[in-house]
């Protein structure tokens, strides 16, 4: 009935038509995690950086290469060491024989979609290297400011920081990714599916066959329709009172920021456009709450003590705020 | 020379204060006791006498208050004076002043606890890191919320009508929906609770189809904004009505 009511305000087909592809592809390799992969879609349309984390081997990297290979862009990966230097990310001047004159050459920063492997495994000092570029997509060296192209993605891996070996990311760090996509083993059915593949050595003649699903204009494309899809100021109210409780919650001595609060109705619209809606709902919002959120707030030591997680505390304070209707 | 000089020097000075050390451990002196033989005089002194020297005022030192003092002071003394009457009762001096110390220090105790706790607040301590592990938290604030059975649905959707605000209209039909469903008990109503979840709460029923497409109308109307003239709100009003009327 709503078909002949409601007639669409916005063309979401080629959208839609390229998740399906994505969700297909994505979906060929990697085994079940159909939540991971609507996020991964939903982290490519909305302009963010996403960061993936599981412990070993649950194809955290895979997942990214994946989401890299299904655009037509360039894709670099950095191998994120203890030894790693901000050069080595940024790129670093370079004396010219030629010339007599010192020229930049690009780090490896300077690509489309960017693997950041391990990406907790080298100190803060390099960390910080990622600030300017995540944030303003542009780096500067020397006094002089480069601009990265759009898109411009980080993918980022890391294990839990329990794991050895790992250093906690710098809060400032944690804040410029998106999502914080949690990566769980599969399930035994799952599991079996996987070894089947194995078994029948068709992953790696499945990722061969990859095509770029999407290019360049397509993505920025399609990151500007989901930019003007609507949102009921209701639900924008109830974004930001979900935002503002993480900085009054006394479980937690971080509360999230005003980027998360943009981060939180950017991404809703990127789930609502993958449901095929023009606009927002409450459980858009719900959906990506704790992906967007779960990372950017720090519990209090007793609760970190108590064994509670971010993620329990932001689905209390959802269960307290009445969803606007 | 001088070495051998002072060699001899050294030991006939040795020599000497041996053989005297001797001489003085072989002296035995043999002393007797002398008995004491003066008188000795017992005295008794009078009890009567005592007895008036103790039922004298002036002699009951215990009572006397020191002069110049506040009323936070008096109350104290008056305190004690009372836990000293109070635990005298049984006549043992020695049982009294017992329980006066226990009494004494208990309070003490307390008082230190109730410090120790007020500072322990104050920083921030919680307490209930002590406690055994729970996954409810406290949440420090509360909401306003709208109670669907407290709306008088009739009336508001009259109003509504006459105003021509479909799209007030058709909220206020779908939160009466709700509460068609909660009185039913065939949804858990909760503020927090999102349409989604009582249509999950719904699957596999009769109610399933129709609940799911009137809650995209809602959604489409109320979230989605869409505009509706009169005609579009008849059919949705039509279909809310029927959907109450067929599971009554």
């Amino acid at each position: 009935m709503e078909q002949e009511i409601f007639s669409q305000r916005t063309d979401l087909s080629q959208l839609s038509q390229a998740v399906a592809e994505i969700r297909e592809t994505l979906g060929k390799i990697i085994v079940g995690q159909h939540d991971t992969i609507d996020l991964l879609i939903a982290g490519l349309l909305s302009n963010g950086h996403l960061l993936l984390e599981g412990v070993p081997g649950v194809a955290k990297t895979l997942s990214a290469k994946l989401v890299a290979k299904s655009i037509s862009a360039s894709f670099s990966r950095i191998q994120f060491t203890p030894d790693l230097m901000p050069s080595d990310v940024l790129g670093t001047a370079v004396f010219s024989p030629k010339t007599a004159e010192f020229q930049f050459r690009k780090g490896p920063i300077f690509g489309h979609i960017i693997l950041v492997d391990e990406i907790n495994r080298a100190p803060a000092k390099t960390q910080s290297a990622l600030f300017e570029a995540m944030e303003e997509r542009q780096v500067t060296v020397d006094g002089h400011t480069h601009q990265l192209e759009e898109p411009f993605m980080v993918l980022a891996t890391q294990n839990p920081v329990e794991q050895e070996g790992t250093y906690r990311l710098p809060e400032a760090q944690l804040d410029r990714f998106l999502f914080k996509v949690e990566i769980k083993y599969p399930t035994l059915e799952e599991e079996i599916e996987i070894l089947t593949n194995q078994h029948q050595q068709q992953i790696q003649h499945q990722l061969d066959e990859i095509k770029p699903i999407l290019d360049i204009t397509q993505i920025n494309a399609l990151r500007a329709t989901i930019k003007a899809l609507f949102v009921e100021p209701k639900l924008l109210a109830y974004a930001a009172q979900i935002v503002h409780e993480t900085r009054q919650h006394k479980s937690l001595y971080l509360g999230a920021s005003p980027r998360a609060s943009l981060a939180l109705v950017n991404s809703s619209k990127a789930i609502a456009a993958i449901a095929g809606r023009d606009f927002v709902t409450p459980d858009d919002v719900i959906k990506v709450a704790i992906p967007v959120l779960g990372h950017r707030v720090m519990l209090s030591p007793e609760k970190e003590m108590e064994g509670l997680t971010t993620a329990d505390i932001i689905t209390q304070i959802i269960k307290k705020i009445e969803v606007p209707r | 020379m001088q070495r051998f000089l002072l060699f001899l020097l050294l030991f006939f000075s040795l020599g000497v204060q041996a053989q005297s050390v001797k001489k003085a451990d072989s002296v035995k002196r043999i002393t007797g006791l002398i008995l004491d033989s003066a008188k000795v005089e017992l005295r008794k002194f009078d009890d009567r006498k005592i007895q008036e020297y103790k039922e004298n005022k002036e002699f009951q030192y215990e009572d006397l208050k020191p002069k110049n003092q506040g009323f936070w002071e008096r109350i104290w003394h008056a305190f004690w004076q009372w836990l000293d009457r109070l635990f005298a009762g049984s006549g043992e001096k020695t049982s009294s002043s017992f329980w006066n110390g226990v009494l004494k220090y208990g309070l003490m105790a307390i008082c230190m606890a109730l410090i120790v706790f007020v500072v322990f607040k104050l920083i921030g301590v919680d307490f209930k890191i002590f406690a055994r592990k729970s996954k409810e938290v406290e949440v420090p604030y509360d909401e306003s919320l709208e109670n669907i059975h407290e709306i008088n649905f009739d009336e508001q959707i009259e109003d509504a009508l006459q105003k021509a605000n479909y799209r007030l209209t058709v909220r206020l039909l779908y939160l009466k929906t709700l509460k068609f469903l909660a009185d039913r008990e065939l949804i858990d109503w909760q503020p927090d609770k999102t349409n989604q979840a009582y249509v999950k709460e719904l699957a596999e029923t009769r109610l399933e189809k129709d609940f799911v497409a009137l809650t995209h109308q809602f959604e489409y109307i109320w979230y989605g904004d869409f505009n509706i003239d009169r005609s579009s709100f008849l059919q949705i009003e039509h279909a809310f009505h029927q959907f109450n009327q067929a599971n009554i």
